[in-house]
């Protein structure tokens, strides 16, 4: 922190510097010659940057040498060299060059995959070209091959010649791991369903017991999601069904037909039970109460009965009705619903709440929705 | 409309808050005269003829005027204050009557789309510094007079409204940065000259510069939002209540835009189908916009049809909604002017019929094919299409011809360009924004309420 603010041009330079420093350091000693070696990894981008920089010049000429550039390359080498086979991947170990390649520096195994992955960037069409010419080119030898190269290399356990015994073994476990998973989760679940149904937390703990003792820590850790995933939805669903409910009662008596004189709207039971009480002789002439439901039909808010102008407001987007409830002006796209009304076995008028009528469905015909008076 | 006035325009404490107001204009205006005395130089002035051939004086002497009278007001609001139902200074009658009578809705949508229409095509003009000031300070003295007036102070003073004041000040500030930053680039670009950003791209370091940065917006915005928070308090009301909805109900500010929607609309439509067009929309914009030009400079000749489409559907179709939703809808959700008391009894006629009720009893002069009570779907389904079936056509025509016949006039050059499936979610996603507009048009023009109104299926549109 010496200089005020390096720009990102410097450090890009500063690194590449030291980078080429270290290069040229180390001793080339590959079998593999300059023009096979990687491009220079700097972006095109980056480049004009770096040469203004004198101590970036001459990074490419000492590129990193002794990484094999292609699967190509390396069973080319393989092939021809016989006894050689060892020596790009000791080269690849031995050369303090190689600590300068990320891929290469942190796996010193160094087989044929991870020498191709640092080499120049390939595009996947290039890379898999090469990887079948290689492999038309090796046909049946190159297995054996391999495994011949294995005591040369007896630093780690080389990943390549591994490979082909687990893959193809793989299925076999994995079919097993189904059909103990497909046991174990049918217990578990019996074990779930049963401690929900007899309410026994033993029960419910056992079938957590099983999905946790016999199952991988991944299946574990999953079947816990799913468990508890469950329970909850479980839960939700009871949630769904209250033991009491406290609601207001469907069905109300609202007082005498002489409580609502003609061509009124009765605020009475708004708050209580959200209803208008309306008496008209407004709607197709004939002298009717009935009960609506203090809900706009547009969004649902609770218009307001004005006196004054004669009809029913909405605060909310302006929709406006009649005192029979038909909807004549703002956006509500209907009349309001209707409660159901009949005169009680008393003489008293009583709202059926649990039943509504709508104008649009021609419901307002039906003689449970108004009262005649004669 | 004196005699009705039971609120006085004026107390003290108003005419005290607005000296301070004055007083910051006053120190604003102090700095731009001495930014204006180092950069803007001289001009002639002659008076008309009194003066001779003229004077040279600087530019800054008229503002240096104008803060000088900024300071005399000031000290007015701050010092006399005996009767304040006497203070001259207010919003004079003269200028409150003609926006009173000249305020609805009508009016307020084709001045918000004209105002668009003037920013984009005065763009060079009122991008200038000088521009840019003369507006602020036009509009903080439209505010500071409009104080005066008690209605207007109900409304724009309610605690729950001052941030949407702040946000038209926000919103103002960015436009204009946008359209300085474009004009710059784009003259520059017919000059042939380098863009600004290519001129001066100095890198900077995420750590210190953005990072530092960040810490102390982040302090600014702490403390803004607890002096905020201390002194606007949040207004309480009554105890909800199912069975009373306030009188006006207003959604919280963002949504106003929306709940002015939904005046128009079914709220399935603008509840539903048009927020949703609205988010899938914008995240289409990647998909849809096949101009490269833009990218990392600011400009806007060179993007003209997809910033003018944004800023129309921003603008004059949400930020002008939320202010008319905010402080120009009051009680029943009525229209009310800036200078207007909050009538609960007032009375607007706003009988509105639907398209099917235009056609059938209007144009034919016969009653609306009705529906038998009890029918079953299939005897109800041709009767209700039969009443609908204008609406219907018109909205196949909207949604399915009409960006057929764009594609080979209008909108001929994108066709070729995007493709089919392309333009057509282009062609849509614009119909729908402009159905918005549309419908307002219609309502107003001819008190229209939906141009298909099947309440039985609850579908109308």
């Amino acid at each position: 922190m010496e200089e005020k603010k390096p720009s990102t041009a410097d450090i890009l330079a500063k690194i590449r510097a030291q980078k080429a420093a270290a290069a040229a350091a180390a001793p080339t000693e590959t079998p593999l010659s300059a023009p096979e070696t990687p491009a220079p990894i700097a972006a095109p981008e980056s480049a004009p940057a770096a040469a203004s920089t004198p101590a970036a010049a001459p990074k490419p000429a000492a590129a990193p040498g002794p990484k094999p550039t292609s699967t190509k390359d390396i069973m080319a080498a393989i092939r021809s060299g016989g006894a050689k086979p060892a020596a790009t991947p000791s080269a690849a170990v031995t050369t303090p060059a190689a600590n300068l390649a990320p891929a290469a520096g942190t796996t010193p195994v160094a087989g044929a995959a991870p020498a191709a992955v640092a080499g120049p960037k390939l595009s996947p069409q290039e890379m898999l070209q090469k990887m079948r010419e290689a492999k038309a080119a090796a046909g049946p030898t190159a297995a054996p091959v391999a495994v011949a190269a294995k005591p040369t290399t007896p630093v780690a356990a080389p990943p390549m010649p591994a490979k082909p015994p687990s893959k193809a073994g793989k299925p076999a476990a994995v079919r097993r791991g189904m059909a103990s998973f497909a046991t174990v989760a049918s217990f578990s679940a019996i074990c779930f369903l049963f401690g929900y149904l007899l309410e026994s937390g033993f029960l419910i703990a056992l079938g957590a017991l099983a999905w946790g003792a016999l199952l991988s820590p991944f299946m574990a850790a999953w079947a816990a999601v799913a468990g508890i995933g469950g329970i909850w939805t479980l839960g939700i669903a009871r949630f769904m069904f209250p033991n009491v409910l406290v609601e207001p009662p469907s069905k109300f008596k609202v007082g005498p037909l002489s409580d609502y004189p003609l061509n009124t709207v009765s605020n009475k039971w708004k708050d209580q039970f959200g209803i208008w009480v309306v008496h008209t002789d407004q709607y197709e002439g004939r002298n009717m109460i009935f009960a609506l439901a203090s809900v706009c039909t547009h969004l649902g808010c609770t218009p307001n009965w004005l006196d004054g102008e004669q009809k029913f407001k909405c605060p909310c987007h302006g929709s406006g009705f009649y005192m029979t409830g038909i909807n004549f002006e703002g956006p509500a796209p209907r009349p309001l619903e209707r409660m159901g009304l009949r005169i009680a076995e008393d003489g008293m008028l009583e709202v059926n709440k649990s039943v509504k009528f709508q104008e649009e469905m021609g419901q307002w015909t039906d003689t449970t929705s108004y009262v005649e008076v004669v | 409309m004196n005699h009705l006035q039971h609120n006085p325009d004026l107390t003290s404490s108003v005419i005290y808050g607005l000296g301070w107001v004055y007083l910051l204009m006053f120190l604003m205006n102090a700095y731009w005269v001495r930014r204006s005395y180092a950069l803007d130089g001289n001009c002639r002035l002659s008076l008309g003829g009194i003066l001779g051939k003229g004077e040279q004086i600087p530019v800054a002497a008229f503002w240096a005027v104008y803060a000088g009278m900024l300071l005399m007001v000031a000290i007015t609001h701050l010092t006399g204050s005996n009767n304040p139902q006497q203070f001259s200074l207010q919003m004079p009658e003269i200028l409150k009557e003609p926006i009173n009578r000249a305020s609805n809705p009508v009016a307020f949508f084709i001045g918000s789309t004209s105002l668009y229409v003037l920013m984009i095509v005065l763009r060079k003009w009122w991008t200038t510094p000088t521009a840019g000031w003369i507006l602020l300070n036009l509009s903080i003295l439209f505010l500071a007079l409009s104080v005066t007036d008690y209605d207007f102070r109900q409304i724009v003073g309610k605690p729950d409204n001052v941030p949407i004041v702040a946000m038209l000040y926000i919103v103002g500030f960015f436009t204009w940065l946008y359209f300085k930053k474009s004009v710059d680039n784009d003259e520059r670009k017919a000059a042939g000259r380098p863009l600004f950003e290519q001129e001066n791209n100095e890198k900077v370091l995420t750590w210190p510069d953005l990072v530092y940065t960040e810490l102390v917006c982040m302090v600014l915005v702490t403390a803004v939002l607890i002096a905020w928070g201390i002194v606007l308090q949040a207004p309480l009301e009554e105890p909800a209540s199912a069975a009373k909805t306030p009188n006006p109900s207003k959604a919280p500010w963002y949504f106003l835009g929306l709940q002015e929607m939904l005046v128009y609309f079914d709220p399935w439509m603008a509840g539903v189908v048009l927020p949703s067009v609205i988010l899938v929309g914008l995240m289409a914009v990647p998909y849809i916009d096949f101009n490269k030009a833009g990218n990392g400079y600011y400009t806007f000749n060179e993007r003209k049809f997809a910033v003018s489409t944004f800023l129309f559907g921003f603008l004059p179709l949400w930020v002008a909604m939320i202010v008319l939703g905010t402080f120009l809808r009051g009680p029943n959700w009525n229209f009310f002017s800036p200078y207007e008391f909050w009538d609960v009894h007032k009375l607007e006629l706003l009988n509105n019929i639907n398209l099917s009720e235009l056609f059938w009893i209007k144009g034919l002069g016969q009653p609306l094919p009705v529906v038998p009570p009890g029918a079953s779907f299939a005897q109800q389904a041709p009767i209700i299409l039969l009443r609908e079936w204008l609406g219907l056509v018109g909205v196949a025509f909207y949604l399915v011809v009409l960006p057929n016949i764009m594609a080979a006039t209008v909108f001929k050059k994108f066709y070729i360009k995007m493709g089919f499936l392309r333009y057509m979610v282009l062609a849509n996603l614009m119909l729908m924004m402009m159905s918005l507009p549309i419908k307002m048009v219609l309502r107003w023009a001819v008190n229209l309420k939906y141009i298909v109104a099947i309440p039985e299926w609850f579908f109308n549109i």
